[in-house]
């Protein structure tokens, strides 16, 4: 039991770290365009400040797919599943989660097999910062590998205890007043 | 029969796009259908950046990338584009020929085999002011894309600003860029006369498409298809560099019909270039070991 | 045929998994798969890492996480309200009330922003929870802002116009001065639909907002001077020439952060929240972004579009029939395509195609951006009505139902763009000739 419960906070904990870790590159995003601008503006020089941030907008896609997940950011359509009952409606979701794990395990494990193919093949940016590429796409393995991760935690919840994880929060309104 | 998608990364009316378009027909025809390779241009497969890998692991069998754009990966690949080397449609060809064992064996260890190549029309200097010496560059901003474009900034003083190519001409209207080196045929298609107004014929380089098929997809063909296609490289590669003349002529006379105003540089500027030139290439044979020198003391031996 | 084949199974498979609930990214992900297994002898899963690695590390890309991240700082100072506050005593004497203000909010940031998801998520983060709180029709809420977002395409800087402007060798600038007209013609049909819809239902009634004295109004207009700063700030940055189009999105954030500061709702917990939204929505983006992406290559390899276009290539049709059948070929392919990759997988076809009719390409342009706009808020795949779906939690039929009249207006405005050709062409003309001049 115990140890059920350490897995299980080890695995919230790991999504949400994922989703700060995406946040921060979200904030590298911002630091390498602004860096761009000031250099140009005193005539200084940043080499390959647009790769770096490309680099940080896919790491903060692929880290954040797990997190937005949980919080039921993801966007499903769900008018037919809504109209059935109980029983269905449980089999339903076994089929989402469970086709929805089956993809995210195979982008994960080409995922993996890309950034090694980067570094056998020796592929390097083509742009001024000549970073190997399967440094930043580390990135995407461990955020496509995360995101399988929970969807399988999921669907494991949902096999055994009947009902998913994800709770979605209406984010129409505002959160301060 | 097979089917051979090609991916191009520019738009189906550039020259290149037409040379591989007719590459293609000619393989589909001279095979009598057994093998048809399918044009996409317009990077609607894969991106530029993308179609050498894509080749090289299987996911398409056959593509067109400019190679110097993977001088990080291989110096080598750089020998097209260094400034001021090979400055005519005649040196280009001579700087090939001498080059071409080399890069031939260079894709063939990563599973590439080279069918054939088209260069670009010469690079020139495109600025939005008249322009006589190094000099007067002082501080421009300038257009860079790669190691050899950053490094021509820096040796003429002007600022390397990176803008991407979607970019280009809502930059060059609202002067975040005020130059770039490029070829006449790349100004006359994104029309730079709405912001820029010189063009110099500087001829810096004469960068090429290479057309390169997957080892493995080739090794797949019988001998009778691989004879077609490598006719049908030839006759593009003869064709191609034709029509990348033609339309020298007629983008250049283009730029000028639209009021830019074209010249060759100075004297003082072509001379000071010439110098900033071999800089560049010391610097590059340094950086492509005794391959590099083999190709370079090759061109300059040739009759 | 084959292609009706591939389209029946292509279909099958789109309805059966977003039908059952996957995820509408992993669905666009699954689809694309079965096209290419079946379809093609290409290896699937490397050519997916390929495409969506490229995708997702795009510059280009950028600038939309920093939109929305400015969405969301906004949304969480008293910017929005004090923008509200400021426009209703204008607003409130049109008909329609303040619904105007989602159509006005579209246009002016539709100047900022090169996409439309952008431009919805920024200019909805605000207004959704003001009119809910007036009581609004949610109906009208959702669908005007499905609508008036896809502006953000029509209105300079566009990505899809460049795009089309790359892929055909035109002048972007040109481009980008075509959409400006019909821009703003369309921005006035939505709001002459909302006028109209308001004088005509019975249902529709909002809090009545207070009335007052010219002198009241302008006291109150002060509200709006920090946004309109903030507009003036990034859309200054980009034509003065400080920032490109993708770097003016950071002078945003910084300017939304500099005005949260001012106004004291900079604290800890708003930048850390509105980050943290911002990273879900992106990802929530950026994951059915890749799902398009790996759709858009898996259909390349099996030539799907391409083989209608030229199937519509070889029946002999007039001008005018063309463009009808065009209509029809991009609507029914922006069922499975977002608008940039309709515009690259066809434009190899189609542009022979207008080029041969003697249509002017400049205004194909602006025709193409209204036609695949359309297709943005109709179902199955369309990226508004994705967004939307996240932003107010409602389900896509919902969305879809409402957005329907702004889809029959663009329908219009299409044929408003036939007969009215100098919509999209006198301006880029004028100032062609004024530069010539
Ligand atoms: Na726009
Ligand atoms: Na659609």
């Amino acid at each position: 039991m115990t140890l059920l419960r350490g897995l299980r906070a080890l695995l919230d904990g790991l999504y949400t770290a994922g989703g700060v870790l995406a946040a921060l590159c979200m904030l590298g995003i911002l630091v390498m365009i602004v860096l761009q601008m000031l250099a140009r503006w005193t005539g200084e020089v940043f080499p390959g400040a647009p790769e770096y941030a490309g680099y940080c907008m896919a790491a903060a896609s692929f880290l954040a797919f797990a997190h937005a997940l949980t919080r039921g950011a993801h966007i499903r359509v769900g008018i037919l599943v809504q109209a059935l009952g109980p029983r269905a409606l449980w089999l339903a979701e076994v089929w989402c989660f469970g086709v929805g794990a089956a993809l995210a395990w195979y982008l994960t494990y080409y995922a993996a097999r890309a950034a090694s193919w980067s570094w056998r093949l020796n592929d390097i940016s083509q742009g001024q910062d000549a970073t190997p590429l399967w440094i930043p796409q580390l990135a995407m393995v461990a955020g496509a590998g995360l995101f399988a991760l929970a969807l399988t935690d999921n669907l494991a919840h949902l096999l055994v205890t009947g009902r998913h994880r994800i709770r979605a929060e209406a984010i129409q309104d505002r959160p301060d007043r | 029969g097979e089917t051979w998608d090609m991916p191009m990364a520019y738009a189906a009316s550039n020259f290149h796009s037409e040379t591989g378009a007719a590459f293609a027909q000619c393989i589909t025809t001279g095979t009598g259908g057994d093998l048809e390779v399918v044009t996409h241009p317009s990077g609607a497969l894969f991106s530029g950046a993308d179609i050498k890998r894509a080749v090289q692991t299987g996911q398409v069998p056959i593509g067109e990338r400019l190679l110097s754009a993977h001088q990080n990966e291989n110096p080598l690949f750089g020998f097209d584009s260094i400034p001021f080397l090979a400055t005519s449609f005649e040196d280009s060809a001579a700087l090939w020929q001498a080059a071409r064992p080399t890069i031939d064996q260079v894709l063939a260890d990563q599973n590439l085999v080279l069918l054939y190549a088209v260069p670009w029309p010469p690079q020139g200097l495109y600025f939005n002011k008249a322009v006589d010496s190094v000099a007067d560059m002082a501080g421009v901003k300038f257009r860079s894309y790669n190691t050899t474009t950053a490094r021509l900034a820096e040796l003429t003083g002007m600022l390397p600003v990176q803008i991407e190519a979607a970019e280009i001409s809502q930059a060059f209207a609202t002067g975040v860029v005020e130059s770039m080196m490029s070829s006449g045929a790349t100004g006359y298609d994104r029309k730079v006369w709405e912001s820029l107004s010189h063009f110099y014929t500087a001829d810096a380089s004469l960068p090429r498409n290479y057309v390169f098929a997957n080892a493995d997809a080739w090794d797949g063909l019988d001998d009778a298809t691989r004879d077609v296609i490598t006719a049908c490289a030839d006759l593009a590669e003869y064709a191609g560099t034709a029509r990348a003349m033609e339309y020298t002529t007629f983008t250049v006379t283009g730029l000028t019909r639209n009021g830019m105003t074209v010249t060759a540089p100075g004297d003082a500027l072509t001379a000071e270039l010439a110098a900033i030139g071999e800089t560049m290439t010391a610097e590059w044979l340094e950086a492509a070991g005794d391959d590099g020198r083999a190709i370079v003391d090759a061109f300059k031996a040739r009759p | 045929m084959d292609e009706i084949q591939l389209i029946g199974l292509f279909l099958f498979v789109l309805f059966l998994l977003l039908g059952t609930g996957v995820w509408v990214g992993l669905a666009l992900l699954g689809v694309a798969w079965v096209g290419m297994e079946l379809f093609t002898s290409r290896p699937a899963g490397d050519a997916m890492i390929t495409t969506i690695w490229t995708t997702t590390s795009s510059w280009t890309l950028t600038a939309l996480p920093l939109f929305i991240w400015m969405g969301e700082i906004l949304f969480r100072t008293r910017l929005s309200e004090d923008m509200f506050r400021g426009l209703s005593p204008w607003m409130a004497r049109l008909p329609g009330g303040l619904l105007h203000t989602n159509i006005v909010g579209c246009t002016v940031f539709a100047a900022v922003s090169g996409s439309s998801a952008a431009t919805l998520t920024m200019v909805g983060k605000m207004s959704i929870p003001e009119l809910r709180r007036r009581n609004y029709p949610e109906h009208m809420v959702i669908g005007t802002l499905a609508g008036a977002a896809t502006l953000g395409l029509m209105i300079p800087p566009s990505l899809t116009l460049i795009v089309y402007g790359v892929s055909i060798n035109e002048s972007i600038t040109r481009l980008f001065m075509a959409g400006v007209l019909p821009g703003l013609v369309l921005a006035l049909m939505f709001m002459a639909y909302v006028a109209v819809r308001a004088r005509a239902s019975r249902h529709f009634n909002p809090d009545q907002e207070t009335g007052l004295s010219l002198r009241e109004m302008l006291a109150t207009s002060r509200a709006l001077i920090p946004v309109m700063m903030l507009i003036t700030v990034v859309i200054g940055s980009m034509y003065l020439g400080f920032a490109t189009a993708t770097e003016a999105a950071a002078f945003g954030v910084l300017g939304s952060l500099v005005l949260a500061a001012t106004q004291r709702s900079l604290t800890w917990a708003t930048v850390t929240a509105s980050l943290m939204g911002a990273t879900r929505t992106s990802a929530m983006i950026a994951l059915i972004l890749a799902g398009a992406a790996y759709l858009s290559l898996s259909m390349g390899f099996t030539g799907l579009p391409r083989a209608l276009a030229e199937w519509i290539a070889t029946i002999e049709l007039t001008r005018f029939e063309l463009l009808m059948v065009l209509l029809v070929f991009y609507i029914v392919i922006g069922c499975f395509l977002d608008g940039i990759s309709s515009v690259v997988l066809t434009m190899a076809v189609v542009e022979p195609m207008i080029r041969a009719a003697g249509i002017d390409v400049i205004w194909f342009g602006v025709f193409v951006v209204v036609v695949v706009e359309m297709a943005q808020i109709t179902p199955p795949i369309g990226f508004n009505l994705f967004v939307l779906q996240g932003m107010t939690g409602h389900h896509m039929g919902v969305i879809a139902r409402a957005a329907f009249p702004m889809f029959l207006i663009m329908v219009v405005m299409v044929f408003v763009l036939i007969a009215v050709p100098e919509l999209a062409t006198w301006l880029p003309d004028t100032m062609r000739e004024a530069r010539a001049g």
